[in-house]
This record gives C-alpha cells, structure tokens and sequence, in this order.
C-alpha cells in the first residue's frame, strides 16, 4: 500500500515535531491522504463528489488557513512546548504502529480494508491532544482524529449518505475557529498557550 | 412542520437583532420566545412520547432561561473583556443553542441527533466563556475540547452502528434509525454491536457529565452566566441523557442490552460517588450545583441500568424532576451573584433573610438533595426499588452513598449560607450595594426563578395522575422502540 509511509511518516511528526507549522503540514499530508483514499467511493454520484470535494477543501485548505493566519498573528503559538521528551514521544509513535499492525491482523476485522490506517490515524488524533502542551495542538489534535473518524465512516459505513460525513466536516470545522476565536482572546493571560495555566479551576 | 418548530427559537433570537428601541427589543424577545416555546404543541401526535416529553422540557425551560435572561443581562454576565460578551451576541447564541437542544430531541435518527448534540457544543462555547475573565475562557477551552472529543467518539460508534445496520441489510437511509433497527428482524447478536453502542455511551455519555468523562462539566457549568448554567445542568445534560435512552432501546433490538445496562449501571454508580464525595469539598455555590449534576446524571444512569418498567419510569422522571429542580437552582445562584456579587459559600450569610434569593435557593438545594416534597424524592425512591427488584446490590449501595454525600453537602451549604453570625445586618448591607433592577426585569427574574422551582414541586403529584400513567407508558418504550 503506496500510502501507509506517508500516514505513517506524518503521524510521526505529529506526535514528534515541537513547531506547530510543521505540525500542520502533517496535518495536511495525513488528511489529504485520507481523502485520497476515499476518494473512489465518493466518485460514485455527481452529487456525492460535489460533497466530498467541498468536505475535502474545509479540511485540507480552510481550516489550515485558519490556523496559518492565527500563527500570524501570534509567532509566539508557534512552539508546540511538548509534555514528553523525545525518546518517550518517538516510543509513542512506534506503539501507535505496533497497535495498528495487530489491528490489521485481527480475524475479526479481516472485511474491514485500511482497519490499521484507520487505528493509527485516531490513535495519533487522541496522541496529538496529549503530548503537546500548547493549546493549538488541542486544535490539530481534534482535526486528525476527525480525519481518522472519516476513514472509518468510508471503509466500515460506505453506504452512509455523504451529508453525514458533510455535517461531521462542517462540525469540526467550525470547532476549529470557535477554538481559535478562544485562544485569541485566552493568549492576553497566556501568551505561550501553555496548556498548564488551564489549572485554576480545580477540585 | 418540525424544521420550523427546530428553527424557531433562532429565527426568535435574530427577530429582536435590527430593533433600536432597547423597550421594543426586549418585548420582542418575550413575545418571540413565547411564541417558539408554544409552537411544539403543535407536534402533537406527529412525533413519539419519549421525543414529546424531552420537547416539552426544552421549550419550558428554554423560555425561562430566555426570560431569566432578558431581566438579569448586563449587571451579571460580564464585563466585555471578550470581543463577544455583548448583548445581541448572548441571545443570539442562547437562540442557537435553544434550536440546537430541540433538534437532539426531534431527530428520528442518530445522525441527526448527534448533529443537534453537536451543534449545541458549539453553540455554548463561547457562551461559557461569556464573561471573557481568564476563569471563563479555560472553562471555555475544556468544554469545547473534551466535548468534542467526547462526541467524535459517539461518532465513531454510530459509524460502527452503520457497519453494523448495513451487514443486516437495512437500507442506507435507515441504517442509523432507532426504529427500523428496531424493527428489522435481527437473528443472531452482531459482533461488533458491544463496541458500537459502548462508544454511543462514553460519547453521549461525556456530554452528560458521567464520571469518568466530568472533568468539563463543574468549570463550565460554574463558569457560565446563571441561565446558561441552568440550561446546561438542567436541559442539555437532559439532552445527553435523552441520547443515552435511545442508545439503550437500540442496544435492545440489537440483543446488546444486558451489556450496556452493566456499562451504564457502573458509570452511573461510580458518577454519583464520586460527584457526592467531590460535592462535600466545594466552596462555590455554583461549582457545587455543578457537582451536583454529575450525581444526578449518574443517578439517571444507574436507573437506565437497573433497567425494567421501575427503572425506565425512575429515569424519566428523574431527569424531568431533576432539570426543574436544578434550573430553578441556577437561577437563584444568579440572584444571590447579582446581590451578593460573588457565590463563594464562606461569603454567603444571612441569605434568608433578605429578598426572594435566600427563599429560592434553599427549596432548589432542599428539591437536589431528593427530599418530599419534590418530585426528586420519588425519582430516587423509585430507583431504590428499582435497584432491590434487579438485586444490583453493590452498585446501588454505591449510588445511595453517593446520594447521601450529597444530601448532606447540599444541607450543610444550605445552613452556611441561608443563617449566620451578624447575618441580618450583613445581608441588608450586601443588597443594598447591588446594581437596582427595574420592576419588569425583577418579575422577569423572580417569575423565572419560581416557575422552574414551581415545576420541580408539582412533579410530586404527578405518579399518581393520568400524566403520571402516561409517563410510565413512555417510559416503558426506552427498553425498546415500539
């Protein structure tokens, strides 16, 4: 499979890389990639290309956009300020491969096609949340587990109609800019976006 | 005719948008929300029980939170630190989340449900984060993050669902309806149903607030100007718990059930433990009405879990009881910050003694802590019950403790703050440095605040009404769509 050294090298990157621009771009790759994959299912009708293109430009353009023009604005979001060292985040990556590779040899799922890419990608999404401290890894974090959520829809739901993926797009999205439109304001008191000032409410 | 119905309270909210006159806007808002809270009745008998009760609830306590709101708005809310914490902007979002709420509860489909589930996360988030204060926005940011994640979770399991639906041969259209999985006649358990209707619960479960997925709840809904804390603990949490329902009903026709109810048996004892105990640490009024909504929602799950016509009724009517009874407390906690300026509990003394606000919030925390005469106090005998017929000893021991925790946290703040040392003196002091409110807005508060507070005190009744059969009857149906 042509596509798996790209899911996986931009995974990695997402779990590894300390620059969010960067982050990004393997943000880009991963969900480009998983559009191409589903690209052919979405080939069947002219109205479900027309679905899956604009859900694929939210995606892989407007959204990133958002979060360029925000960088911008604030180079100081521009560090990612991992909770892990390098070596532990680079084991992570790994297990995260490992775990997709038993996923793939699972019995159980041998119908499913591209069940490990499908594991990988969320498992990197829910990694991408936890092992920066910056906020706007929050951000990417909850883009790739969307985009991990798309492949499992188009391989294990194929039959399901386009606007469900549509309004799970458009829903994402829109998290992406109201979560924006927070940080924008949140970085007044917190100019690093250091995920451990959101401590004062506790117990 | 549903659309409509679902769209009105938005189109209500941007009614009011171009009017100058600040008298003639805020007349509009009434009337507009009157209206979009009146306009369900007319889905009587076009939509199922379970979906009538759940929007009925919504629009009731949509309009009050919207009347709550147009008397207390600009003292209390915030002080525009954020470029949204502006007046147009609050009802407008509030409107959304109204219409949002009413789409959860109309959906014939988990598609649509998960939608309007959605929609409301994102309608709320800057809602919670009104007040633009750095305490809002981190409240803000959990809530939109662990929501969201929560919910891409329940996406996930509805994709599994529809893997699953297809396999049986149900038609794509129909692959995420609750009643054609109902109806389609399924021969064997599919094997990845566990998995599918496991992920609905954490997901649907993360908006209700159960432990382990809570740690958003207590910021936000503390965090929150009062209606919208109302409306989050008392509706939207109701919202989830309504989701979590349908869930279970699926997870009957799929064969899944006695797996889930286990599933939701321990989340819900494990939820209203640990809410209990967390409940007796809290120094906030509003942190510890929060809490409160997570024992709550627990206790609706244990019952959901005990399952049977006892348990089914115990849940329905709890949640019905339980969003009066907490909305009614919001908006007294609003009342108190309003007078009080603050709703720290070590700052609070004397509350009884002066104006409506003591009087509000002690029958609200008197109504959670599940004593008569509230209809929370049925609920929770009738969950007892339910938990002795289905012999689930351990986790209803688990879940009475936690009751208990919390009834005594909620009597304990309850003696704290309503009496005091000097507090007479003190109070008036207090009250008499709040901002006035003029005599329409006052009513407004006050009439809001004893509506809610009015509803979770008529419920008591209602068991033994012919609205009290009608509840059992629906409640039956959440074991299994009919």
């Amino acid at each position: 499979m042509t596509v798996e050294p790209a899911l996986l090298i931009a995974g990695a990157v997402l779990l590894m890389n300390t620059r969010t621009a960067q982050v990004l771009v393997a943000y880009i790759v991963l969900a480009a990639t998983v559009s191409a994959l589903i690209a052919t299912s979405a080939a069947e009708s002219s109205l479900s290309l027309g679905l899956f293109v604009l859900s694929t430009a939210l995606k892989v353009v407007v959204a990133p956009i958002g979060i360029v023009i925000f960088l911008r604005a604030n180079p100081a979001a521009g560090d990612l300020r991992p909770s892990l060292a390098m070596p532990a985040r680079l084991a992570l990556a790994v297990a995260f491969a490992l775990i997709a590779r038993a996923v793939a040899e699972m019995p159980s799922l041998n119908a499913v096609p591209f069940r490990d890419l499908v594991a990988y990608v969320i498992l990197c999404g829910v990694g991408t949340l936890i092992v920066h401290r910056n906020l706007l890894a929050h951000v990417v974090g909850l883009l790739v587990l969307g985009a991990g959520i798309t492949l499992a829809g188009a391989v294990l739901a194929p039959t399901l109609p386009e606007s469900v993926e549509l309004g799970a797009t458009f829903d994402g999205l829109i998290a992406t800019f109201i979560g924006l439109g927070l940080v924008r304001v949140f970085i007044a008191h917190n100019p690093a976006l250091d995920v451990e000032s959101l401590r004062r409410l506790r117990g | 005719m549903i659309g409509f119905v679902i769209a009105a309270p938005f189109a209500a909210a941007l009614a009011a948008l171009p009017l100058r006159n600040a008298v003639r806007r805020r007349w509009t808002r009434i009337v507009s929300a009157l209206i979009a809270a009146l306009l369900p009745s007319a889905l009587i008998g076009t939509v199922d029980g379970l979906s009538l009760v759940f929007t009925a609830l919504v629009s009731c306590l949509g309009l009050l939170a919207t009347l709550f709101s147009i008397g207390s708005f600009a003292d209390d809310f915030g002080n525009g630190a954020a470029g949204w914490s502006r007046k147009a902007v609050y009802f407008v979002l509030l409107g959304a989340f109204w219409s949002a709420m009413l789409l959860v509860v109309l959906a014939n489909n988990f598609a649509l449900l998960w939608l309007g589930i959605s929609a409301t996360t994102l309608a709320t988030a800057f809602l919670v984060g009104f007040s633009g204060e750095a305490a809002a926005l981190e409240a803000a940011w959990k809530y939109l993050v662990l929501c969201s994640v929560g919910i891409a979770f329940a996406l996930l399991g509805l994709v599994v669902l529809a893997h699953v639906s297809a396999a049986a041969g149900l038609a794509p259209t129909e692959a995420l309806s609750w009643t054609a999985i109902a109806a389609h006649g399924w021969t064997s358990v599919p094997t990845p149903a566990r998995l599918a209707t496991a992920l609905m619960i954490v997901g649907f479960g993360t908006k209700a607030g159960l432990v382990p997925m809570h740690a958003w709840l207590p910021d936000a809904h503390s965090k929150a100007p009062a209606p919208i804390s109302g409306l989050l603990s008392g509706v939207l949490v109701s919202c989830a718990l309504y989701a979590i329902m349908r869930t279970v009903g699926t997870s009957a026709a799929l064969g899944v059930a006695p797996f889930l109810q286990d599933l939701l048996t321990w989340f819900g004892a494990l939820s209203a433990l640990v809410a209990g105990t967390l409940m007796l640490t809290q120094r906030d009024l509003k942190r510890l009405l929060a809490y409160s909504t997570v024992e709550h929602a627990g206790i609706v799950a244990l019952a959901l879990g005990f399952g049977g016509p006892l348990g089914w009724f115990a849940a329905l009517f709890h949640v019905v009881s339980h969003a009066f009874a907490k909305s009614a407390a919001f908006f007294a906690a609003g009342m108190v910050q309003h007078e009080r300026r603050t709703t720290m509990i070590v700052d609070l003394h004397g509350l009884w003694s002066v104006g409506h606000a003591g009087r509000f919030v002690l029958g609200a925390l008197t109504a959670l802590s599940g004593m008569p005469p509230f209809g929370l106090f049925v609920s929770e005998s009738l969950l007892v019950v339910a938990g002795v017929a289905a012999h689930r000893w351990l986790p209803l021991g688990f879940g009475l403790l936690g009751m208990a925790l919390a009834f005594a946290a909620l009597s304990r703040t309850a003696i704290e703050i309503e009496s005091g040392r000097g507090a007479h003196a003190e109070a008036r002091r207090a009250s008499s440095a709040a901002p006035p409110v003029g005599p329409l807005r006052s009513w407004l508060i006050s009439g809001a605040a004893a509506c809610a507070l009015a509803g979770a005190f008529a419920l008591v009744v209602v068991p033994w009404t012919r609205l009290g059969a009608a509840l059992q009857a629906i409640a039956s149906t959440i074991g299994g769509v009919r």
